[in-house]
């Protein structure tokens, strides 16, 4: 679509400010080519808003009412909802986890144990057999995973 | 009696008991429900279904809907998602009017309009034919936009999409319209503009 053709659009909604509504008005009257392209899309405009809806049938609302009949009643949420309830449940969660901190920090000295970062491993160590085999078994698993999810794609594109 | 209670004066009576008064509610939005439902199933049967199905989901969940919304807007959303699943199931063909089995009922329709005379079909059959051969999408946003009344912000809240990006679906959809009522009626879609 070209640019003149979603300006006019942009008009015709009412999606322009002020600024550029009087720049478009203007050009619509000053150039006759623009003023053409600006009338036949309001006609089209115009009989999309005209068109009509449709109509179901004449048992429609009927056949609704028996179908929502057999549904049980909505009922407000705020009459649903026991706030009661709602504290309660929060409060049963709340109390042992604030009585765990009061305990811990009770029994705390609040001292820190040293931490001893020592890096230096040996890979020769790491790399043993069963490692080696736990790696191949989890590239396995990934690799089913991968083509299950391939073949899927394909199965419902195709 | 029918426009003596707004939809939220409506909703606020049957939460509180009088289920009746979801009658009211029904009439008041069952054709738009049923144009958009026909949107996507194409034959009245199947759209029918697909209202109905809509207005009881609505009734189901009516407790759920935050009044600080349009209730039409609501019920859009609950009829784009029912329809949506409707298309799915019944894997109808929404393919655009490129296709060449598109094509080729478009030309079965056009050859059938011309036995049956065009002149009997008014612009408004034309225009929802025409509509009716657009992508889902399109014919929703066409539909909300011009039939639903409904902006681009309420829309997007239907389609779950940005404001804008419905605007632009929106051109797009109006420019596949005029491409598809050309093809339909050829000659004839100058007049029906010009009329």
């Amino acid at each position: 679509m070209d640019l003149i053709e979603q300006q006019l659009w942009d008009y015709i909604d009412g999606n322009l400010d002020q600024i550029q509504a009087k720049f478009i008005e203007e050009k619509i009257n000053a150039e006759p080519q623009f003023k053409i392209q600006y009338e036949e899309l309001l006609q089209f405009s115009q009989k999309l808003e005209d068109l009509t809806l449709e109509e179901p049938s004449m048992s429609f609302t009927r056949n609704v009412m028996e179908d929502v009949a057999s549904v049980p009643a909505p009922i407000s949420l705020k009459t649903k909802i026991d706030t009661r309830v709602i504290y309660g449940v929060g409060g049963f969660l709340v109390l042992p986890i604030l009585a765990i901190l009061a305990f811990t920090a009770y029994n705390s000295t609040f001292t820190m144990p040293r931490f001893d970062f020592d890096l230096s491993f040996e890979v020769n160590k790491m790399i043993t057999p069963t490692a080696l085999y736990a790696f191949l078994f989890v590239d396995l698993v990934i690799g089913l995973i991968f083509m299950d999810y391939f073949f899927r794609n394909k199965s419902i594109s195709g | 009696m029918e426009q003596k209670f707004t939809d939220l004066e409506l909703i606020q009576q049957i939460l509180n008991g009088e289920t009746t008064q979801y009658a009211l509610l029904v009439k008041r939005h069952q054709r738009f429900v049923f144009t958009l439902a026909l949107r996507f199933a194409k034959n009245r049967e199947d759209a029918e279904e697909i209202a109905q199905d809509c207005f009881v989901k609505a009734y189901r969940a009516l407790a759920t809907f935050k009044q600080t919304a349009k209730f039409s807007t609501w019920l859009y959303t609950i009829t784009y998602t029912t329809a949506m699943t409707f298309l799915r199931k019944k894997q109808l063909d929404t393919s655009s009017i490129h296709d060449d089995e598109t094509f080729i009922q478009l030309e079965n329709h056009t050859s059938s309009l011309n036995a049956n005379d065009y002149e009997k079909q008014n612009s408004h059959d034309f225009l929802n034919q025409a509509i009716g051969l657009l992508a889902p999408d399109d014919a929703t946003i066409i539909t909300m936009f011009y039939q639903g009344e409904q902006s681009l912000e309420e829309i997007g809240e239907v389609l779950h999409m940005q404001p804008n990006h419905i605007k632009v679906k929106l051109h797009r959809a109006r420019q596949k319209l005029k491409e598809k009522l050309q093809l339909l009626l050829k000659d004839e879609v100058k007049e029906l503009l010009w009329i």
